[in-house]
């Protein structure tokens, strides 16, 4: 009886441990396989990066933030790319873009044999056309008023250069596409091609129904410059593709489709994790630009300043850029004994305080006494020293020191006159008068509050009488022209490459000018800026308009925002940009010790 | 009964339907959406603005908007319809994507952490409320108290600066020092002798062996660099079996019951036999397989019970299933123990096992062992973080519970007919000093979701937390809608389980309807 029971027990034993065993995975041994990674020389690098990855078409307008932006980047090639020097840097190896004409300006690009992308495809001018005709809104004919026609893809950038252009004119051989444009355009060099030609076409003609790319460029052929005053039915073939544009590509997984993540540049998207991260691995077929030195770059994703700093220190990070905060840099720095290197430097954006040209500021000697009064190293002293000890007050309105013509500009544009506080200077030319000024700004951003306070203490010295205008995070931009304020303190945004910015601000009514400044010989000159397409000519003019902004005692420019990245000691070959790209511009030459 | 479920289900859609228009409007209202483009010096502000605009339909006032988005949610009350349409957030995801990634990432981040922090904070709780105003009650309360009022943003960086990266520079040369070693052993000692109790000289004694014990297994594991290549061995699993077995025997059976504590110990016996012959099998592991070999050590420690039988074979059964179970648990603990070089070498790990940030490490490959190695690497600091908070809580209320209890007439009762302590505390006691900290835990678990923000952001876990935080510094409602309607929702039907769950414990608050 006993015996039949434990017999029992066993053979339920063994059933059991079959069953076990059939439910094992296949994996094998007990080690994951290292010898394929460490045979290679390359190495990899892991970089932080705060926002997760989320389209591969980073053009679109939900698409277009820094992390899709920076994937394309590494992933992509084209005709040019932007230095840490912000300079136009071209790409021969990937094609030619040659201006042939300047009346009308004419740019031919002629992509070289043997760019392809991953799937073995030439990129070729069907890959820009498709380009352009996002970037130009050339067959767009909505009308957001009258809610008619159609508007195709969703392109987040700024439209209005390549909409002068005409159909470009496609070689037969599909390598070269030479573009007209109407009237000259100063920013043509970084209107097309580039940093990254980043949409297959032949993907989208395919998934839109149609034979090849061939047949896509005959489809864009056919039909008309879209006309918002006689809007035409929509191209079900043409809105097909630009809805696959704006929205096919987005993803948080790797799609299972290849072809949605084309590559034709250094690198190639291996997997994505879900708000975790992405791994980008070398393309082996790529030879048209600058060769890359990792085997492979994984992207984490790290909100937290101080969380992404503890990773670079726990090795789990190779490079970070965290925003830079005080506490951020002195925690980096601390880091520099176990061999991490870190720089600060300059970003585009800037703090500056402006003057209405209207109320208690519409007399010019009133705005000097102002001006003069406005303790700019203090304000430096106080926001900026303690993150950068080199920095200093930005000296002119339309250059950052990053950019040559900087020290040019500054020499000449009168800003030296405001380099220290002249009281006295401002009480003679006030001549007794106390104006009031209420100054805007908001309140949320402590950093503009401490401009502000330092800002009333020396100008309540020169007798201006000085009324709090601060407003919430949510109303400040609201009021940003609305005439409720004297003098406002705020940030901008230095485009760093490209001129079109510069009318936008300065120019009599327009959008963004919101003190008024209006001075008829400035707004001559920006009319020839933007349609100046040499770049010393153009460097020449921003010069000129800058000692006129100056001279008309518009307002001060404060500091810039302070930058900062660091990485260990395993890489080699970051180095600091002071633009969005941050340091990936660069990231063919990063490389493992 | 059926009407009060009715009727509280009923007010809590109410309840629902008014907090979800209160929150998408404060949303709405708590900045402006356009601010980043309002300085803008781009060409194209306009566009952009106009863009921004559609996305998040600004020309339609709030109210309105929120009654469009009530729509798309109401479809999602339509089972199997697949319809829910919850919006989209500024990216172009859907906000339903968006809430099945970011729940199962918060759920892995705090379901742990609140397993062991009951388990932990009740077992503190009784051992304190039985111990009453001893040292070891002082010593649990203070600890409790001060790291109730950390906050937990800095307990986490201090967990990452300590527990991770200054235990991977130790795992780096792990070489404790004698004085180190000693060091820690006499805080193990005084640690021990406090928690003993007792007389002065069983303190002392109690205090003394675990000094010594400590400081030599140090040592022993310095000298052998077991930190590199740990494992426990049948010889330790064998002593710490019949450790357990007797633990576990006391506890539910007593140790006078000779034939549970004989099935534990046979029991503990059988998981020594089956350690070697599992070896090969375990190499092969995955998670379902391991489910099975977990209920297959709790059929085998009933089967050992029911065969050893006597008068009350329950008792037996139990005590064995309890023994094997955890005995599979060390056996499947030395298993980690062997894959740990060669996860502690691999090439993505690099040597330093114990990660600051995320869920796993990016592009890991290896075998189930390795692969959960990886996990319990990413989640031990959170789940320590989120312990050492909310242990506080559990411990305080099932002390306070468990000592009103202990002062009942009914317990005196237990003791005054002659049942030993261990009937009296594990049977009488403990159970009804469970009601009240039920309802805590439904509480709690209707919590969980939304409430680890802070450790969140700090371990860099894209949960709910980040999506709601997310959501509101763009000033899109919709994010916020999704996390609040999923938080919202878990709480209600937590605290309507509460509720049940005390009327089903406690007969005296049932509801007669």
């Amino acid at each position: 009886m006993r015996f039949g029971r434990i017999s029992k027990a066993v053979g339920v034993a063994a059933a059991a441990a079959l069953a076990l065993s059939a439910c094992a995975g296949n994996s094998g041994g007990t080690t994951p396989t290292t010898a394929a990674a460490a045979g290679k020389t390359g190495g990899s690098a892991t970089v932080v990066e705060v926002n997760a990855f989320n389209t591969f078409n980073p053009n679109t307008a939900d698409g277009n933030t820094d992390i899709n932006s920076k994937i394309s980047y590494a992933t992509h090639s084209g005709f040019f790319y932007i230095d840490n020097k912000l300079n136009v840097v071209r790409n021969e190896k990937f094609g030619k873009m040659e201006k042939s004409s300047d009346d009308p300006l004419t740019v031919k690009y002629t992509i070289n044999d043997g760019v392809k992308w991953s799937d073995g495809t030439p990129v070729t001018t069907a890959d820009l056309l498709l380009q352009w005709a996002a970037f130009s809104g050339y067959y767009n004919d909505a009308d957001t008023e009258a809610k008619t026609g159609t508007s195709y893809f969703s392109y987040a950038g700024d439209p209005t250069g390549l909409a002068l252009t005409d159909f470009p004119e496609l070689s037969d051989d599909g390598k070269s596409m030479t573009i007209k444009y109407s009237k000259p355009f100063a920013d043509w060099e970084i209107a097309l091609g580039g940093p990254g030609i980043d949409i297959p076409a032949h993907v989208l003609a395919k998934k839109a129904g149609l034979t090849d790319a061939k047949a896509f460029v005959d489809l864009l052929k056919g039909m008309p410059r879209g006309d918002k005053a006689a809007p035409k039915p929509a191209n079900a073939q043409l809105q097909a593709m630009s809805e696959l544009w704006n929205t096919g590509f987005d993803t948080k997984t790797l799609p299972a489709d290849p072809s949605l993540y084309l590559s034709n540049g250094p690198y190639i998207v291996k997997g994505v994790n879900q708000d975790q991260s992405l791994t980008m691995v070398k393309n082996k077929d790529y030879a048209w630009g600058p060769e890359a030195k990792l085997d492979e770059i994984t992207v984490r994703y790290i909100g937290d300043s101080a969380a992404q700093v503890q990773a670079l220190k726990n090795g789990e990070a190779d490079i970070i850029a965290p925003q830079a905060s005080a506490d951020t840099v002195e925690q980096l720095k601390t880091l520099e004994s176990q061999g991490v290197t870190v720089e600060v430097g300059n970003q585009l954006s800037y703090d500056h305080i402006d003057l209405n040209y209207s109320g208690p500021f519409a007399e010019k000697n009133v705005r000097e006494a102002f001006m003069k009064s406005v303790p700019r190293k203090d304000i430096v002293d106080k926001i900026v020293k303690k993150l950068d000890p080199k920095a200093a007050p930005l000296d002119s309105q339309l250059f950052v020191p990053d950019q040559a013509s900087y020290a040019d500009s500054v020499k000449n544009n009168g800003s030296s006159a405001y380099q220290d506080v002249d009281i006295e200077g401002a009480k003679k030319l006030l001549n007794g008068a106390t104006p009031e000024v209420r100054i805007m700004y908001n309140k949320d951003n402590p950093n503009r509050v401490d401009a502000y306070s330092l800002i009333r203490e020396s100008a309540t010295k020169a007798g201006f009488k000085i009324v709090d205008g601060g407003l919430g995070k949510s109303d400040w931009g609201k009021a940003l022209g609305d005439g409720s304020y004297d003098a406002t303190i705020f940030g901008w945004i230095n485009s760093g490459v490209g001129v079109s910015g510069v009318p936008q601000i300065f120019k009599s009514g327009n959008d963004s000018n919101f003190n008024m400044f209006s001075d008829p010989d400035a707004d001559k000159l920006m009319d020839e800026l933007i349609v100046t397409t040499d770049k010393t000519k153009q460097n020449e003019l921003i010069t000129q308009v800058d000692k006129k902004i100056w001279d008309s005692a518009y307002g001060l420019p404060l500091f810039q925002a302070v930058g900062v990245d660091a990485y260990s000691d395993r890489i080699t070959g970051v180095k600091y940009m002071p633009n969005q790209t941050g340091v990936w511009w660069n990231f063919w030459e990063w490389a493992q010790k | 009964m059926v009407t009060y479920i009715v009727r509280r289900l009923i007010t809590a859609a109410l309840i629902l339907l008014g907090a979800s228009f209160l929150v998408y409007l404060l949303t709405a209202a708590s900045g402006d959406p356009l601010e980043e483009y309002r300085a803008s010096s781009a060409p194209n502000k306009q566009q952009l603005i106009d863009a921004r605009t559609e996305l998040l339909q600004l020309d339609t006032p709030a109210p309105l908007r929120y009654f469009k988005w009530l729509g798309g949610a109401a479809q999602c009350l339509i089972p199997f319809a697949n319809s829910c349409d919850l919006g989209k957030n500024i990216a172009g995801q859907p906000i339903t994507d968006a809430l099945g990634h970011a729940l199962i990432q918060t759920l892995t981040l705090v379901t742990g952490a609140t397993i062991l922090a009951i388990l932990i904070g009740i077992t503190l709780g009784i051992v304190t409320a039985l111990r009453q105003y001893s040292t070891l009650d002082y010593g649990v309360t203070f600890m409790a108290f001060l790291f109730f009022s950390l906050p937990i943003f800095w307990v986490a960086v201090l967990l990452k600066e300590f527990g991770a990266i200054g235990f991977n520079d130790f795992l780096r040369n792990p070489d404790v020092p004698m004085a180190t070693a000693l060091g820690i052993g006499a805080v193990a000692g005084v640690i021990t002798a406090v928690a003993a109790g007792g007389a002065m000289k069983r303190r002392l004694l109690t205090g003394g062996v675990a000094f010594l014990f400590v400081s030599a297994v140090l040592i022993y594991f310095s000298a052998t660099e077991w930190f590199k290549n740990p494992g426990l061995g049948p010889v330790v699993i064998a002593i710490a079996g019949v450790g357990i077995a007797f633990a576990v025997t006391l506890l539910s059976a007593g140790l006078k019951n000779r034939k549970a504590l004989q099935s534990a110990l046979i029991a503990v016996g059988v998981g020594l036999v089956v350690y070697f012959l599992i070896q090969p099998l375990l190499d092969e592991a995955t998670f379902l397989m391991m489910v099975l070999l977990a209920v297959a050590a709790v059929l085998v420690g009933l089967a050992i019970g029911f065969l050893m039988g006597g008068y009350d074979r329950g008792q037996s059964m139990r005590a064995a299933a309890l023994t094997s179970f955890l005995v599979g648990f060390l056996i499947m603990l030395d298993r980690y123990m062997q894959a740990w070089p060669s996860y502690f070498n691999n090439s993505r790990v690099r040597g330093r096992p114990i990660a600051t940030i995320g869920a796993s490490t990016p592009n890991i490959e290896g075998d189930f062992w390795i692969l959960s190695l990886d996990s319990f690497t990413h989640l031990i600091l959170p789940t320590l973080a989120l312990i050492l908070i909310s242990l506080a809580g559990y411990t305080r209320f099932t002390r306070a519970s468990m000592l009103e209890i202990m002062n009942m007439d009914y317990i005196r009762t237990a003791r005054a007919k002659g049942l030993s302590e261990r009937t009296v505390v594990m049977r009488h006691a403990f159970r009804n000093a469970l009601i009240p900290i039920a309802t805590i835990v439904a509480f709690d678990i209707g919590g969980l979701i939304g409430g680890a923000v802070i450790t969140e952001s700090v371990f860099s876990v894209r949960g709910m937390g980040f999506l709601f935080l997310d959501g509101i510094q763009h000033i899109d409602p919709n994010p916020v809608m999704g996390v609040f309607i999923c938080v919202a929702i878990t709480a209600m039907v937590f605290n309507l389980i509460a509720d049940l769950a005390y009327s089903a414990l406690d007969p005296r608050v049932r509801v007669k309807a």
